[in-house]
């Protein structure tokens, strides 16, 4: 089975008048055509430059710089504007952060429906119309002939990410990208809508890209995960390896933090809740070597010289850490 | 309906400013002075009878406050008062003079809303690039220019050293160009119409790249172009229906203020408008002129803010529920 | 910022007009209506006088006449405005309502009539004698009808001020409303309104000039806008005479709206990530 989506050591540069930020300097991961991957790191690792790379989207003055994207077997950089226009919304969709932006405030949730459909396909307004309703009723809006004629600010953050979901799913694309598709909505509004996405997910045979810093969220839905730190790839593995047998420092102290259930922490050695010291490095002058090194607690001075690479420990199994055996080459 | 409970308030409201108004401007001009006195002090010559007849029209021998009622009693009725220089009744001076105005002040706004928008677009759709710099600079240097000092420089250089248009009047009085009145009119509206519309392109140049780069950030935006629509339908479908809702307000104020700018462009290009005729009424000391046009320019400032306000009504859908 | 000293620029220049040596009413008959020449670099004007030593001492003038209107409407502004926006309910109401009467006067064709008329009544009387009345009551007259966008301003502002925790605080230890209004929400409301009055001065300038140049300008009283109206009729021989002044009003004006520009960028940076 061949991938879907492959992503090889994409770089996205930030191209400032006071110098040039490597946001994306080697991202790698791919897709299967029924998978969802999981994409995890902190806010600023580059997560969301590399989705919004897959559809070159990336906006000014950022640009991707290398790497491949290979699509259904094509190349995504090699393609020109109108076919790239042509992928978007209908092949590869992408849901947003925050749902109470993505949507055009001055026109109707139908009409801002309808004009993408009509975009992609050749149908008639009310067929459009019909088709929109439908898919408002498959992401569990009811009395949608409603719904289609309100404007956004007449509905909750929920509904108007469900209403997000119904616009990407559109066109049955064959990939889902969603950034962060929960983070700005009620806790309890998260758990309805990561239901509804692993609802369609198996209703609709997509495959997704679920990028998050969520921990939690990413747990429950994804097939396999990439670690991401400061724009590099730390670790790749299927989920149950990277939660149960992580093996890059930076997956393991993410691990760490995060609360668990299952964990007695009173009878550890730190009785807290372990946190990764430091910051997040400033992206226009990051760290030399591995980017994590300032915070690792495994670090050597060859970890601040030699840039570590993907190497494969096991089968489906990549990890990036000078620590691990990964080769490194001198870097700045 | 909230609605129409809404615009009737606003209507009421823009009776009592209208009112208002009208007794400041009243009360100020008369209590300058007595009308009497003043054309005395102006016209020493100025006969008995003349005298006479003018307090008589006028009741100038009753209070100010009764003066008042009577001329606003006049006003609500639409009749302006005869002109004390050419007896002719001012509300028909008002329409003929006003109607060279509006000639050249309207298609100045529609224009200049056309070009901005123009403009516009260009600068935001490449943010920081040396195009939006120059549009910009243009943009600025042409709100901060004196129109009146713009209209010297095209008379200067267009009519008297290239003599490629008229200098003033609307009209020629011999020999219409080509032969055709139109022609002729048109020929003589181009410098007028060019002072006028710089600035203004200028100015909605500036708040419309402004409000363009600020939605063109939001995330629906991006959502739109994921989606795959051409960027061409984003900018102008999207985008600028969003920005331009915010330059309604300073639209309507053209549209209120299109007799109150006149004066300037009229004295500079000798036009034969609303704006000139003010000018020498006040030299004249026309007293009905002078305040039956201060009225109509104010109820045009009043009643445009008015359309504005119910525009925002129809147009931006977060307004109607309130 | 290359603003700032474009601005710096308009601002010093102004200020430069008393070192003229010339006296400016110097006659120089012979030459009048003369082109640019090394003894007038900016030529003469109708009546003969070096049209560069008029447009340097019609500076201060300009200055006066923007900084006295924005005195006038700021004072005015303020004061409506912050009580408005401080005391809320039915003064707040009132207030505005006084405030949307003011904006909505002609405030050009008013200015025009007001001063004809002015200065035909003060004929004979003790007022003749002030000097430069007509050019006060100009500048009075911008002032007193230029305040509403300042009281908006303001009471938008104060409003907002009047709700943050430092006002608060400062209630808490007892400051006199007084104290609370001058000391803490003032300062902090100045950058906003700075950027108004910068630009409120430029504006004022330039409908003294258009007033000027209409004629009802003061004749004794050396502005741009005079000298504009004084030598419009010999544009087509001593164009010179008429685009010195004219540049001159441009170039104040510009950097006013530079300046109000550059202050806007300096208090709301929009960053760029």
């Amino acid at each position: 089975m061949t991938d879907l989506l492959t992503v090889d050591q994409l770089r996205v540069h930030f191209f400032t008048r006071s110098g040039v930020a490597p946001v994306v300097d080697g991202i790698d991961f791919t897709i299967g055509p029924r998978e969802t991957l999981g994409l995890v790191g902190e806010s600023g690792s580059g997560k969301t430059m590399a989705s919004l790379a897959i559809l070159r989207l990336v906006p000014p003055p950022a640009r991707i710089v290398g790497g491949s994207l290979r699509f259904q077997d094509r190349d995504l950089l090699a393609l020109d504007d109108a076919a790239m226009r042509g992928l978007r919304g209908k092949s590869i969709a992408m849901i947003f952060q925050n749902p109470a932006y993505s949507l055009n405030p001055i026109l109707t949730i139908g009409d801002q429906l309808i004009e993408i459909l009509r975009w992609h396909e050749r149908i008639s307004v009310a067929a459009a119309r019909d088709r929109a309703a439908e898919l408002l009723r498959l992401v569990g809006i009811a009395d949608p002939a409603h719904r289609l004629r309100q404007f956004p600010h007449e509905m909750s953050g929920g509904m108007k990410q469900r209403i997000c979901i119904a616009r990407a799913l559109l066109c049955e694309p064959a990939l889902i990208l969603a950034d962060e598709p929960t983070t700005n909505l009620d806790v309890t509004i998260q758990a309805q809508i990561l239901d509804l996405l692993e609802e369609l997910r198996e209703r609709l045979h997509m495959a997704m890209l679920l990028v998050s810093h969520d921990m939690g969220v990413v747990a429950r839905m994804a097939d396999r995960i990439t670690v991401v730190y400061a724009g590099r790839t730390c670790e790749r593995a299927d989920s149950r390896t990277i939660f149960h047998a992580p093996l890059h420092p930076y997956t393991r102290a993410l691990l760490d933090s995060v609360p668990r259930v299952d964990r007695d922490y009173e009878h550890e050695a730190r009785p807290v809740l372990r946190t990764i010291g430091g910051r997040i490095p400033d992206l226009a002058d990051p760290p030399s070597g591995c980017r994590f090194h300032p915070r690792c607690v495994e670090a050597t001075e060859e970890c601040a010289r030699l840039r570590p690479e993907l190497l494969q420990i096991a089968p489906g199994h990549f990890v990036s850490c000078l620590k691990r055996g990964s080769p490194g080459i001198p870097q700045g | 309906m909230g609605i129409l409970r809404f615009l009737l308030r606003r209507l009421l409201f823009a009776v009592v400013l209208i009112l208002g108004v009208s007794a400041i401007i009243f009360f100020l001009l008369n209590a300058i002075g007595n009308p009497i006195d003043v054309m005395m002090a102006d016209n020493p010559g100025i006969t008995d009878e003349a005298l006479a007849a003018v307090k008589a029209y006028y009741h100038l021998d009753a209070s100010v406050g009764y003066r008042y009622l009577i001329w606003l009693g006049n006003m609500a009725q639409l009749d302006f008062g005869t002109s004390i220089s050419t007896n002719m009744p001012v509300g028909g001076m008002l329409l003929t003079w006003g109607a060279e105005t509006l000639k050249l002040q309207i298609p100045a706004i529609l224009l200049a809303l056309l070009l901005s928008i123009g403009f516009a677009t260009i600068a935001a759709m490449r943010q920081y690039s040396r195009t939006d710099f120059t549009v910009m600079s243009a943009a600025l240097l042409g709100h901060s220019l004196p129109g009146f000092l713009l209209g010297v420089l095209l008379i200067l250089i267009f009519a008297y050293w290239l003599g490629v248009f008229p200098s003033y009047g609307a009209y020629s009085t011999r020999n219409p160009l080509f032969g055709s009145t139109l022609a002729d009119g048109l020929w003589h509206m181009v410098l007028p119409l060019t002072m006028l519309t710089v600035f203004n392109t200028a100015t909605l140049t500036l708040l419309l790249r402004g409000n363009l780069v600020d939605v063109l950030r939001q995330d629906f935006i991006m959502a739109a172009r994921a989606s795959g629509l051409p960027e061409r339908r984003v900018v102008f479908h999207h985008a600028l229906r969003n920005a331009i809702i915010p330059v309604l307000t300073y639209l309507g104020i053209l549209f209120g203020l299109m007799l109150a700018t006149a004066p300037v462009t009229e004295s500079v290009f000798t036009w034969p408008g609303a704006g000139a005729l003010y000018l020498a009424a006040i030299q004249a000391l026309d007293y009905p002129v002078i305040m039956g046009e201060t009225m109509v320019v104010t109820v045009m400032l009043v009643g445009f803010t008015l359309l504005t306000d119910l525009a925002y009504v129809v147009i931006d859908p977060r307004i109607r529920l309130n | 910022m290359l603003i700032a000293f474009i601005v710096l620029v308009a601002l010093i220049g102004p200020f430069l007009a008393p070192y003229a040596p010339n006296d400016q009413s110097a006659m120089i008959e012979f030459a009048s209506r003369g082109g640019p020449t090394w003894a007038h670099p900016f030529g003469t004007d109708r009546n003969g006088y070096d049209v560069l030593t008029r447009v340097i001492y019609g500076a201060p003038t300009a200055l006066a006449v923007g900084l006295g209107a924005m005195l006038v409407a700021s004072l005015t502004g303020i004061l409506i405005g912050g009580v408005a926006g401080y005391l809320g309910g039915i003064a707040d109401e009132i207030l505005m309502r006084l405030t949307d009467l003011f904006l909505v006067i002609p405030v050009f064709v008013m200015i025009l009539a007001v001063v004809r008329l002015f200065g035909i009544v003060v004929v004979g009387t003790w007022l003749e004698r002030v000097p430069f009345l007509n050019l006060a009551t100009i500048v009075l007259l911008l002032g007193f009808f230029g305040w509403p966008p300042i009281a908006r301003l303001s009471r938008a502002e104060f409003l907002r001020l009047k709700g943050l925790d430092f006002v608060e605080a400062a209630r808490c230890i007892g400051a006199q409303p007084s104290d609370i209004l001058l000391r803490h929400i003032l300062p902090n409301a100045m950058p906003s309104l700075a950027v108004v009055i910068a630009l409120g001065i430029g504006g004022a300038i330039l409908a003294e000039s258009m007033i000027s140049f209409l004629g009802f300008g003061d004749p004794k009283a050396v502005s741009w806008g005079q000298l504009l109206f004084f030598n419009y009729q010999v544009l087509k021989v001593a164009p010179w005479a008429v685009l010195a002044p004219g540049t001159a009003i441009f170039i104040t004006v510009l950097g006013f709206n530079l300046l109000a520009d550059g202050l806007s960028d300096a208090f709301n940076p929009r960053l760029k990530q």
